[in-house]
């Protein structure tokens, strides 16, 4: 342990000392996420504006249920919504002619409907282009529903047959103001909350994560080709304990060169990524995930020009793929394969933190993340071993 | 459990070992041991395999056959406890070019096990011995190459270690510091140390070492102290003396003396073979005089390693 860590602390002043780990791990992704911010321009501020939109809708006003509805969609605090009434029929028609973004059609007695459990339906009808703002129009009905939905069935399953007033006022309340219902779904979606400025910092800190924690495996080669490593090999530390210190290292640069830039990056560019606790879990279950992609590395390289060609490919295939500079999707296999990088599940992460997520919410992402890890650790296990070679 | 010998006098005992590399056989068999307080040599031109011996001792690399065992502890790759024991400095440099002297010499001290004021106290004292006191803050690439190479040796004492390894440790280094470098050296084995001295420079080896192993191509071609070695050669001096005056008839008186075997002459005067030179020198150098011979000069060429090494492999030592 002594040993191990002294390895650590030795690299480390070395690592601090020829400041390339600054300019490779700080410097150039700060510049590149300037530069990218101009070339994309126009991204916006902290999150993107979300336009006034009108909603055509069709609902029975003493339906109580069908109102909370309407009010949830009306009171949204990220945008202006202005609601047209209009019969059924006509909802179609009113939103062409009005330009609406979202028709929501609420079935007659639909509080009736839902209370006592039955199926009931609401229709909602995109306009002529899928906008943002449409979208975020759907995802907060499909919401206030689902919480109306969830409320109801406990309230069954307590064998009431009919709520009184207040539990519905209750309900009608808790649709309208619940807790951010951006968070409702994750993945793609989820991802989709970063601004597009959130995007490009979370993106270069996770690309330039998998360079960072290369300097671990670097200083390995380093030593091979200093021939510290022969003088480090007939001293009383095991194999093991050296590839580890280099781990260690690795790991140690790769956190605190994230945390720095999405801290700079935030600041820069004004976004915010939510609860630091989330953040700071996302940070350390990617860098467990870049280290032992570099054990993999470790095994099969000899040089250091070969470790850095490896590095750089894997930074860039992961990084790109997990959406780093534009969002990637894929369908089928694909689209598992995309779900399994760990840059992508870091990013999903960041923007499911973003949203408000806790760290229940960013256990999907977090699960990729350690599974990855897990994988390179067994993967580089199978590997020839670097002491059996001289 | 198994015990290890630790009253055992060989600190190291190397025995039958055997490196292939392909189909090279790279060390064919060699076994030696080195007690406390003595100075062995291998002694052997490039690609003799002295390195990699030296690599198997110190545990670099696997033996293909053969052990070796460090005071009473089997030394392999692997093994933590038989590396405690020794301390190696390897023929290519291995330093931290960003880090000073005295960080590198601090880091491979606390992995060699020192700690606090006795790592210090090494520190320094291994900073005098080196001459590397006044630039001990300075970054080790900076250094000129000798001094790196005084480094990459004091490194290797820094915990006082039972064994030290030296992997030809002066190549490179100006006169000066190599004088320095083989008095510590022969300090060390005074107070103890056993050393394991490789070198293709013979006069390193006669200086240091107690005992030689003369290696060429994987194998030990002979092994033992100085002397030994030489009389392998047939353990005669030769005299040459120079001038002029009657040569033919001192040869003749010189013939006649006990110590002198043979007695050659050309235009410059007298070559005589003789069984002690030093001893006979001054009956010689009378004897001639007397003979009406007026000696200018006088030399005596005595078998050294190299004439060993070639008498042994018909090859020189130095290419
Ligand atoms: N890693 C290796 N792979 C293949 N062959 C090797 C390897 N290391 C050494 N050899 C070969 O083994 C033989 C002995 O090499 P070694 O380095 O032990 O010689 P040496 O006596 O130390 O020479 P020098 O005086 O030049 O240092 C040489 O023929 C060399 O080419
Ligand atoms: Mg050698």
């Amino acid at each position: 342990m002594y040993g191990l860590w002294t390895m650590v602390a030795n690299d480390l002043r070395q690592r601090i000392r020829d400041k390339s780990v600054f300019i490779f791990s700080l410097i150039v992704p700060l510049a590149l996420m300037g530069v990218l911010s101009l070339v994309f321009g126009g991204l916006g501020d902290d999150t993107v504006d979300l336009q006034p939109a009108t909603v055509v809708a069709s609902a029975d006003d003493a339906d109580q249920l069908g109102a909370a509805l309407l009010g949830a969609v009306e009171s949204l605090e990220i945008m202006d919504v202005t609601i047209k009434r209009a019969p059924a029929a006509d909802v179609r028609d009113e939103m062409q002619a009005s330009g609406a973004e979202l028709g929501i059609i609420i079935p007659e007695e639909f509080s009736d409907a839902v209370l006592s459990g039955q199926a009931a339906s609401v229709q909602l009808v995109q306009g002529s282009d899928a906008t943002l703002e449409s979208g975020v129009l759907i995802s907060v009905v499909q919401g206030a529903v689902d919480q109306i939905a969830a409320g109801t069935v406990t309230a069954a399953a307590g064998g009431i047959a009919e709520l009184p007033h207040q539990d519905l006022a209750t309900l009608a309340q808790q649709a309208a103001a619940g807790p951010p219902l951006l968070t409702l779904t994750e993945g793609q979606a989820a991802a989709e909350q970063l601004s597009p400025r959130g995007t490009l910092v979370a993106g270069q800190a996770g690309l330039f994560l998998m360079f960072t924690v290369g300097f671990g495996v670097l200083g390995l080669l380093a030593e091979r080709e200093q021939g510290t490593l022969a003088r480090l090999r007939s001293m009383p530390v095991t194999a093991g304990t050296v590839i580890t210190a280099k781990a260690c290292t690795g790991f140690i640069l790769g956190v605190a060169a994230t945390t720095v830039l999405l801290t700079a990056g935030s600041r820069l560019f004004n976004v915010s990524f939510g609860s630091p606790l989330v953040v700071a879990a996302l940070i350390l279950c990617v860098a467990t995930a870049a280290t032992s992609l570099t054990f993999v590395v470790a095994r099969l390289v000899r040089t250091a020009e070969q470790a850095n060609v490896a590095q750089s490919i894997l930074a860039m295939v992961l990084g790109i793929a997990g959406g780093a500079f534009f969002p990637v999707q894929g369908t089928g296999f694909a689209a598992t394969l995309l779900d399994l990088n760990p840059i992508g599940a870091f990013i999903r992460g960041l923007g499911i933190s973003a949203g408000g997520g806790t760290l229940n919410d960013v256990m999907g992402p977090v699960a990729v993340m350690l599974a990855f890890a897990a994988v390179g650790l067994v993967i580089s296990r199978f590997l020839p071993d670097w002491g059996a070679q001289a | 459990m198994e015990v290890a010998e630790v009253t055992t006098k060989d600190v190291l005992d190397v025995r039958g070992l055997v490196r292939r590399y392909g189909d090279l056989t790279a060390v064919d068999g060699v076994s030696f041991h080195i007690r406390a307080g003595e100075t062995y040599g291998l002694l052997g031109p490039n690609g003799a395999g002295k390195t990699t011996i030296i690599s198997m001792v110190a545990g670099l690399i696997p033996a293909n056959e053969g052990s070796v065992r460090v005071a009473g502890l089997d030394m392999t790759p692997s093994e933590t406890e038989a590396k405690r024991i020794i301390g190696l400095v390897p023929q290519e440099l291995a330093i931290y070019p960003d880090l000073t002297a005295r960080e590198n010499l601090k880091f491979f001290g606390r992995l060699q096990g020192l700690t606090g004021k006795d790592l210090t106290r090494r520190t320094n004292e291994v900073l005098e011995l080196i001459g590397l006191s006044d630039r001990a803050g300075d970054l080790t690439k900076k250094y000129s190459g000798g001094m790196k190479r005084r480094l990459n040796i004091g490194i290797g004492l820094l915990h006082r270690p039972a064994l030290l390894i030296l992997d030809e440790p002066t190549v490179g280094v100006d006169p000066q510091s190599r004088n320095s470098i083989l008095e510590s050296v022969e300090r060390l084995s005074v107070e103890g140390m056993a050393v394991l001295y490789t070198t293709h420079y013979m006069e390193e080896a006669e200086r240091l070492c107690d005992r030689i192993a003369i290696i060429d191509e994987g194998r030990f071609q002979a092994e033992g102290t100085r002397d030994q070695l030489i009389t392998l050669t047939g353990g005669v001096d030769r005299i040459n003396l120079r001038g002029g005056g009657s040569t033919s008839r001192a040869a003749e008186a010189l013939s006649a003396l006990p110590a002198v075997q043979h007695v050659d002459s050309d235009g410059a005067g007298l070559m005589l073979t003789v069984s002690d030179g030093p001893t006979a020198l001054a009956g010689i150098v009378t004897g001639a005089g007397d003979a009406g011979m007026s000696v200018t000069s006088v030399e005596i060429v005595r078998p050294d390693l190299e004439s060993v090494f070639l008498h042994l492999t018909g090859k020189a030592l130095r290419d």
